[in-house]
């Protein structure tokens, strides 16, 4: 599942990903009917409105294969959201189906796979964002672990570093002075770490990161970590 | 009266009816809730004494000492419960004067309290008060300096140990330190309603 | 485009009074990580104990209810029931003008809050005094608490100190110590001259009928020592099975609230003071509330019911770190407030449904809740109620359109090909929710289709 944020905005992480599980011997296939998770409707409380985005989901994603997605939070909808969403309709069994296969990227390279170090090298100062909903996930470790696993690459530390970035879907739009004021305060905690790139493992904390951070003037390089981990490969293959 | 009572358990009962599996109690160790530093205590009284300080409370073994430092904060009139008379010694009451009933028409004019703890815990550094052990619940709360006298063998070990001992005095409280507040900028001021100095007199017994 | 209230509220604070919650509330939430990481070596194992412990209480709570009732009673306790806020009020009334009664100190208690407890006695001629310092502070400015366990985690010291100046306790003075023995001062005058000392309680152990009241002032005690009738007035909720349970509870509440190991002061009371003790009440009443908590109990929000009212979730909300207290134009704000207030509205749950939406969901609220309950999850079940209901969606964009879109391949992936006129697109012309990104934020480059068609390339070269 590509995410209908790099289908729209994020193409190079979608073509990462894709590298990514190719290196590790994945077949990787994309059903061109795919669209959306359904989360932005589910937190909305549109939930007629989720179920007929996550049914469509089922139906493309059909059969046994694991989903793989280069975001904790839409993960999290599959696996989590959607039990709540469902708990009362008849179809309930096939939408739990879908959850138990379906993975952020780096918990399924770490976990799924148990591919637990990466090859190459990523130079420089790496400040980790960990979206809020990959708390409760192995995400958040499966990220560390591969990104630590890199030569050349120092992790930093930043303050309030578990404080949510204020994206939150809709509510970066229905609550914009509130969203605006906790990404300024995420991006000042950041910038004062100086890293040289921020890494996420989701693109919608990046996208309102990066998004506020260019409005206010302040340059920050930030990269999907499906991106860290190609760019790595690409390094370890120089000799080729 | 009995209609609200009887409306408010019909209307628990109605909420609870659809209710198919219910949460069962769960069984644990009382051992679970008990803090890391207090899972081995070999000597009781100098945990307790210890956990005291943490909380700004003082622990005295000698009531010479007590007296001495009672007069260093030039608290001199205090009121003492009768019972307690015999564990101070006959010397405490020197430059100090001593009231064995308390005045409540003079609450402000005590500079001290001193009353029988019930117990106390060493987990916690807590002093356990009672209205058994403390009837005038005024004289360990008004003045300024509360000494509670604490025979060694009623130190409890732990919290649980404490809630199992509670036993049916209608009033027991639970004294962990000076009273205290951060309400003002987040500072922490101690001696607000209650006492500004929490003192332990551990004695025999 | 127009904007929640929450939004316009949190917009319009002074950077100081933002400052002020955002540290204040950082700065417990910090002492509270440490001290229960220090002391326990899972602390999620705790929490779970004590939510799996509530959550058995309120499936049972007819039973502990009764249990209770009976055990006090049986201690000369009187105990009443209110099913709503006036018949609290009444009681109370009742029981004061019993005894002629006209003076009244009573300990923090939000539950007072809830019901409006001293304007309705105030109308009835009862002076009436709070005596928790940062509540005693509400009260002389006739402001409310922003924060469940810090009432004036809003207001700094000169504030405070003009306010006591204004109502006649001495001279302009803003030292925290100066303060703080003026309010001593003032108040144990009150508590010596009242006739009834309120309270509420954290817990009512079922199996002792012993309530429970924890704080740090001293206040409570003199609530309990001074005058000669206690009142307590108790929220339904507040049940646990045995005293055992307690040093579950007890050792949790306090971490999570302040960092302390233990509060101060921890009461145990089950009754009023024997025949003989010279001091303490005579006579004890205990109301239990209802206002609305068994209409949530039959709800699948019920979970909330077991909040411990410790604030930890205040604490480390971002939400409610930016908006502050008062934002959430109820008793009970931040992201416990955000479930219950609109909950315990019953009728007028519109009036507060958009607090819910006042969320990222981030989860953090859930991570340091004592009794593990499921916040976010609440909060996301709330808006489906809200939606449902008709409540306004204020400035929350409608996602129908994106999810018909959503559902059908041909027509997404055409919006993804015109997506790149969003690109050319005035600003005042856009969409909705693209200008309100806009106002703050940049929109990266429309990249729609590009991943597609890479990968459609990528596999006729295979």
């Amino acid at each position: 599942m590509s995410t209908c944020l790099c289908d729209a905005f994020f193409d190079d992480v979608a073509r990462a990903t894709v590298e990514v599980l190719e290196h590790l011997g994945c077949t990787v296939e994309f059903p061109e009917r795919q669209t959306c998770c359904g989360q932005p409707a589910f937190n909305a409380g549109d939930w007629p409105a989720a179920r007929t985005v996550l049914r469509h989901a089922v139906d493309v994603f059909a059969g046994e294969a694991p989903v793989v997605i280069p975001s904790a939070s839409c993960a999290a909808m599959l696996s989590h959201g959607a039990q709540i969403l469902f708990e009362n309709e008849p179809d309930v069994v096939a939408i739990k189906q879908l959850g138990t296969r379906a993975w952020e990227l780096t918990d399924f390279i770490v976990r799924g796979l148990g591919v637990t170090s990466w090859p190459g090298r990523f130079t420089g100062r790496v400040a980790f964002h960990r979206s809020c909903h990959s708390r409760g996930s192995g995400t958040g470790d499966a990220v560390s672990t591969l990104l630590r696993s890199l030569s050349g690459l120092e992790f930093v530390d930043f303050d309030e570093a578990e404080q949510c970035c204020g994206f939150g879907g809709t509510f970066s739009v229905a609550f914009a002075s509130i969203s605006t004021a906790m990404g300024t305060l995420k991006l000042d905690n950041l910038l004062a770490a100086k890293p040289d790139v921020i890494v996420s493992a989701d693109m919608s904390c990046l996208l309102h990161l990066r998004g506020l951070a260019e409005r206010q003037g302040r340059p920050l390089r930030a990269l999907h970590v499906a991106q860290v981990l190609r760019d790595a490969l690409a390094s370890s293959e120089v000799g080729r | 009266m009995t209609d609200a009572r009887d409306e408010i358990f019909a209307r628990i009962r109605a909420a609870l009816k659809p209710l198919e599996a219910r949460t069962t109690l769960p069984t644990f160790d009382a051992s679970v809730a008990i803090a890391r530093h207090a899972q081995a205590m070999p000597d009781l009284v100098a945990a307790f004494t210890q956990a005291l300080e943490a909380v700004h409370g003082r622990a005295f073994r000698d009531p010479t000492a007590l007296a001495a430092w009672l007069r260093t904060k030039e608290a001199t009139l205090g009121y003492v419960d009768p019972e307690v008379l015999a564990a101070l010694g006959p010397a405490f009451a020197t430059e100090l004067t001593l009231e064995t009933s308390f005045s409540r028409a003079r609450v402000d004019d005590y500079h001290f309290g001193i009353t029988r703890a019930a117990g106390a815990i060493a987990e916690s550094g807590t002093i356990i008060l009672d209205d058994r052990s403390t009837p005038v619940r005024l004289a360990a709360l008004a003045p300024w300096i509360h000494i509670a006298v604490v025979p060694r063998s009623r130190i409890h070990a732990c919290i649980p140990d404490a809630i199992s001992a509670l036993g049916d005095d209608a009033n027991i409280i639970w004294c962990t330190g000076p009273s205290k507040t951060a309400d003002v900028e987040g500072i922490l001021i101690e001696g607000v309603h209650g006492p500004g100095e929490q003192v332990a007199l551990i004695v025999d017994g | 485009m127009k904007r929640e209230p929450i939004d316009q509220f949190a917009a319009k604070q002074s950077d100081e009074r933002r400052t002020s919650v955002r540290l204040g509330s950082n700065a417990c939430h910090e002492k509270r990580t440490q001290v229960l990481h220090e002391d326990y070596a899972d602390v999620d194992l705790l929490r779970k104990l004590a939510g799996q412990i509530k959550q058995h209480t309120l499936e049972h709570l007819d039973s502990y209810l009764e249990k209770a009732e009976e055990k006090l009673r049986a201690r000369g306790v009187k105990v009443h029931f209110a099913l709503d806020a006036e018949a609290a009020c009444q009681s109370v009334l009742d029981i004061l003008q019993a005894r002629g009664a006209k003076r009244l100190v009573k300990t923090k208690t939000m539950v007072s809050e809830e019901i409006e407890l001293l304007p309705f006695l105030e109308r009835h001629g009862v002076e009436c005094f709070e005596t928790d310092l940062g509540e005693f502070i509400v009260q002389l400015d006739a402001d409310r608490p922003s924060h469940i366990v810090k009432p004036i985690l809003h207001k700094n010291r000169r504030e405070i100190a003009r306010t006591f100046q204004q109502k006649g306790l001495g001279t302009y003075d803003d030292t925290p110590e100066v303060i703080t023995r003026r309010a001593r001062e003032f108040l144990r005058r009150k508590y010596l001259e009242a006739d009834v000392g309120l309270s509420g309680a954290n817990f009512v152990s079922a199996e002792s009928g012993r309530l429970v009241l924890v704080t740090n002032e001293g206040n409570s005690r003199f609530c309990l020592a001074a005058p000669r009738c206690h009142i307590a007035v108790v929220g339904i909720e507040k049940l646990v099975p045995d005293d055992r349970s307690l040093s579950v509870f007890l050792n949790l509440l306090a971490r999570s609230a302040t960092g302390q190991r233990l509060s101060v002061y921890t009461e145990f009371i089950c009754g009023a003071r024997s025949a003989d003790a010279p001091d303490g009440p005579e006579e004890m009443h205990v109301i239990f509330l209802d206002n609305g908590r068994t209409e949530v109990l039959g709800t699948e929000y019920r979970e909330i019911l077991r909040c411990l009212r410790c604030g930890a979730c205040l604490n480390v909300c971002p939400v409610y770190r930016q908006a502050s207290g008062h934002a959430y134009r109820s008793v009970y704000p931040g992201p416990v407030g955000a479930v219950l207030s609109p909950l315990l509205a019953g009728k007028r749950f519109l009036e507060l449904a958009d607090l819910p939406k006042a969320s990222t969901l981030c989860g953090a609220c859930a991570e340091v809740c004592p009794v593990d309950i499921p916040i976010p999850d609440l909060l996301v079940r709330l808006r489906n109620r809200g939606k449902q209901e008709g409540a306004p969606s204020g400035a929350t964009p409608s996602l129908g359109g994106f999810a018909k879109l959503a559902s059908m391949p041909i027509a997404w992936k055409a919006a993804l090909g015109m997506g790149k006129l969003v690109d050319h697109m005035p600003r005042a012309v856009q969409p909705g929710p693209l200008r309100a990104w806009q106002g703050e934020r940049d929109l990266p480059a429309w990249r729609g289709g590009a991943f597609r068609s890479w990968f459609r390339k990528r596999g006729k070269k295979a």
